[in-house]
């Protein structure tokens, strides 16, 4: 049976469309990666997977129970960790997992020896009875992610769960998420970082102002872009004339960043010194170049048309993700 | 259907229910422990506004149709009061706040029932309410307030304890209304306003004619008039039963209205 | 001239937008306008019948009385508003953006005062409408009215310089809002709800050497009764006193700030 199904599942938030009817399937035991932008609808998505909002069309079930008919259910089997770690700053980390473990129905001895277990698990029991008030970003992730275990959920939630953390940090959780899922639990994970869906995600659905416009294994879907692509710093002010220097040399991609020029070769590095002689004969400088192949913000491009990281302005659908909660109807 | 993790059977249910409103009551004296000086604007509005009222109006006490010569003692159960109302709007404040911070979300992603996470926001309320109460007493014995005896203390205490759930149910409906703490100033008001449009001041008879008959509408009033009566004279079953009364029906409304903005946090 | 000129036009812009700040965000309003109202309401009800107490001022109701304390209540709580929206400032790093503009100093404290100073103002329209909308008649007239406002308004200013040193000394809106209480055990322990003479001791005593005794009575006295110098002159030395109290804290607050970072 599969652990999440999503049929046509969409969510209006006054005239904004910010899911448009999508749909998905999440086998046990997978590691699914919701890969977008700030906007995409990813966020969105999740709260109506866990319960916390209401589709406003389609349908869709976790663990076998339908999100709507059957919250309850879903909320027993589901554990989630969301964007905002929602921790409270006065109370210690140990009385935090304890409280959860309380919500979650389970006997007041067993919840004590699982956050025990959970703290030493996220290398948190040195801190666990200091106030969450003082504790780094990456020590409440790991703690927001104890918690969503305490009940040994079936399936996971985490949304954006390395945003804002160091590259330290970062690794610590992708370890953790993976040691999880090695031992049975399905993941359903949204990122806007590329690395972090190709390096856990098993499969990877890419969502675009509220639809999924690509899905399948990273190996698959870098496969399906195709060509590699050469990516030059020529600075500022000189990247026109090097487009117009290079472009019949391949196929020019959109611009990423200031100063940068990308252009899709076939040969790959065979056609860098083409690409080299004709921009010394337009006299133009290049501070750097270098030969990159596809990636998932390659598909990105591919299907929708600008860049997943590294563009001014993320989709359509900024701030439609989740409205002021004074917007919200009655 | 699967029901791995779901419990069904109805006594351990309710064990875990009151074991989940024990865990959020314990985490809302956190605010008052944990946080210095937290606890003194809420002990200090009201026992400021007894002392001023008392300092300002204690000479309407030589108008006739007090029953007693003591203002203080006439006023102290509405300072009382107000302290548990502004207390239970400081619950809804503070629920909005956790709403604001994701806080709440934990709450509404858990199995719990909706009303057990309500319970344990309001029982809280009722809790702490114990605290502006008792000191605005201390305040009131050492000023010149008369001994109610017990039964008076109890039944005042009583009122207390509900008029802060009440108030803790208002705020808390419209903390999850508008999810945000802009809604502060409705919360107090509207405490406030149910609290002081009764015979706060001055007895029934003395009040202005439309506060008369706002008052007499007001269910607040049978409230003010069972907590005072151990101040001004003898605690009576007659006295007694319409403030019960009032909170129930306060309660049963606000509640369910509270209940019904906690179910509809989802839409 | 010019100095001049930037400086009026630095303390209008900054002035506006205090004046915005507070219509857009209703957690500020509310203390100003519904609490004193609702008091008002609930006072007038509730010890409306304390004018038949012997000594009681010659008033034609309640209202009318009690009009000068409803000013005094909002315009203090505009004054406690203000210096909140300018803590939020100074914690939000906003000042530091005024700071670093080529703009006088002290341009920044006077703008967030004329904010203040332009919901006193606020305050006591809305009053004023209040009682002749119930009822309550302005013995003083239209140079009564006036007057009434001008004094508000003024006290505003004054109040507002003592909210503002405290946010530019502090830097933390809680501790300003802290101060919230205070304002009501300063009302309280005035004539702002009761005349003087009829108050309980110490309360009485106090009120009679309170400065806001001087100002509420300086506000009532056109309204209760029509004009008299002898109140006016009294209420315009202590909002002086006041303002003169206010500006040099705010100075001392400003140049500590700008010292210390």
């Amino acid at each position: 049976m599969p652990a999440i199904v999503v049929e046509g599942l969409e969510r209006s938030f006054g005239d904004v469309l910010a899911v448009q009817g999508i749909d998905l399937q999440v086998d046990e035991g997978e590691i699914y990666g919701f890969l977008g932008p700030n906007g995409a609808g990813k966020t969105t998505t999740v709260r109506m997977l866990t319960t916390l909002l209401l589709p406003t069309g389609g349908r869709a079930g976790v663990a076998g129970f339908d999100v709507v008919a059957e919250a309850r259910q879903v909320r027993a089997t589901i554990g989630v960790a969301l964007q905002e770690a929602a921790l409270d700053p006065l109370m210690t980390g140990r009385e935090l997992i304890r409280l959860q473990a309380t919500l979650q129905g389970l006997p007041t001895g067993e919840g004590r020896k699982r956050a025990d277990a959970l703290l030493e698990r996220v290398d948190l029991a040195a801190a666990a009875d200091r106030r969450v008030g003082g504790y780094s970003g990456g020590m409440k992730r790991r703690l927001d992610l104890a918690a969503a275990l305490v009940h040994e959920p079936r399936v996971l939630f985490l949304d954006e769960p390395t945003t804002g953390l160091d590259p330290v940090s970062r690794k610590t959780i992708w370890e953790e998420v993976q040691a999880l899922n090695d031992d049975g639990t399905t993941v359903f994970l949204t990122t806007q970082y590329l690395e972090e869906a190709d390096q856990l995600a098993d499969n990877v659905g890419i969502i675009d102002r509220g639809r999924i416009v690509a899905e399948g294994t990273p190996e698959e879907l870098k496969g399906e872009v195709g060509s590699p692509h050469i990516e030059l710093v020529v600075g500022e002010g000189a990247v026109p004339e090097a487009e117009r220097a290079v472009a019949e040399l391949g196929k020019l991609r959109p611009r990423k960043g200031e100063g940068r020029v990308l252009l899709e070769v076939e040969g790959g590095a065979a056609d860098i010194p083409r690409v080299v002689r004709a921009l010394d004969e337009a006299g133009i400088g290049v501070e750097s170049l270098e030969l990159v192949r596809p990636t998932l913000d390659d598909v990105f491009v591919e299907k929708t048309g600008h860049h997943l990281e590294g563009e001014e302005g993320g989709g359509d659908a900024e701030g439609a993700d989740e409205p002021e909660a004074e917007a919200s109807p009655a | 259907m699967e029901a791995a993790t779901v419990q069904t059977q109805a006594p351990s249910e309710w064990r875990t229910n009151l074991a989940t409103i024990a865990a959020l009551v314990a985490r809302a004296k956190n605010e008052l422990l944990r946080v210095p000086g937290a606890a003194i604007p809420g002990v200090l509005a009201p026992t400021i506004f007894f002392l001023g009222l008392n300092g300002v109006f204690g000479s309407l006490i030589h108008l006739g149709g007090f029953e007693i010569s003591s203002y203080e003692s006439f006023i102290v159960p509405v300072s009382m009061l107000q302290g548990a109302g502004f207390t239970g709007a400081a619950a809804g404040v503070n629920l909005a706040r956790d709403y604001e911070q994701g806080w709440v979300d934990r709450l509404l992603v858990s199995p719990a029932p909706r009303w057990v996470l309500l319970g344990g926001n309001v029982l809280a309320a009722s809790a702490r309410a114990f605290v502006p109460a008792t000191f605005v007493l201390a305040i009131g014995f050492l000023i010149g307030v008369q001994w109610p005896g017990i039964d008076g203390l109890v039944v005042c205490y009583l009122m207390v304890a509900a008029m802060a759930a009440v108030a803790a149910c208002w705020g808390s409906m419209l903390a999850l209304h508008y999810k945000s703490q802009s809604a502060a100033p409705l919360m107090q008001a509207g405490t406030m306003a149910l609290v002081l449009l009764t015979p706060a001041y001055a007895p029934l008879e003395l009040l202005q004619p439309w506060l008369e008959k706002v008052a007499n509408i007001n269910p607040v009033t049978n409230v003010i008039e069972a907590a005072r009566q151990g101040f001004i004279g003898s605690v009576t079953w007659g006295d007694t039963w319409p403030g019960l009364l009032a909170v129930a029906g306060l309660l049963t409304v606000l509640g369910a209205l509270a209940l019904r903005e906690m179910r509809r946090t989802n839409v | 001239m010019s100095d001049l000129a930037t400086g009026a036009r630095v303390v209008g812009a900054l002035g506006a937008r205090s004046i915005r700040q507070t219509f857009r965000r209703p957690q500020l309003m509310s203390p100003i306008i519904v609490f004193p109202t609702l008091l008002l309401a609930i006072q007038t009800g509730g010890a409306g019948a304390g004018i038949e107490l012997p000594g009681f001022p010659p008033v034609q109701s309640f209202l009318q009385f009690m009009l000068a304390g409803s000013m005094m209540q909002a315009m203090m709580l505009a004054g406690n508003s203000g210096g909140i929206a300018f803590a939020v400032d100074i914690e939000m790093g906003f000042t530091d953006r005024l700071f670093a503009s080529p703009i006088p100093r002290f341009a920044i404290v006077l703008g967030r005062l004329a904010g203040t100073a332009a919901l006193g103002l606020l305050a006591s329209l809305w009053f004023l409408a209040i009682g002749l909308i119930f009822g309550a008649h302005i013995e003083g007239g239209i140079p009564g009215a006036l007057l009434a406002i001008s004094l508000i308004t003024a006290s505003a200013l004054a109040v507002g310089g003592i909210g503002a040193a405290i946010a530019l000394r502090t830097g933390s809106a809680s501790v300003v809002q802290g101060l919230f209480p205070l304002v009501l055990v300063v009302l309280f322990l005035s004539s702002a709800f009761f005349p003087q003479e009829l108050m309980i001791e110490p309360a009485k005593t106090i009120a009679e050497y309170n400065p806001f005794s001087f100002i509420v009575e300086g506000v009532r006295e056109p309204i209760i009764s029509g004009i008299e110098a002898k109140q006016t002159l009294e209420a315009v030395a202590a909002i002086v006193g006041i303002i003169l109290l206010g500006l040099g804290l705010s100075a001392r607050a400003l140049r500590h700030r700008l010292r210390t970072g």
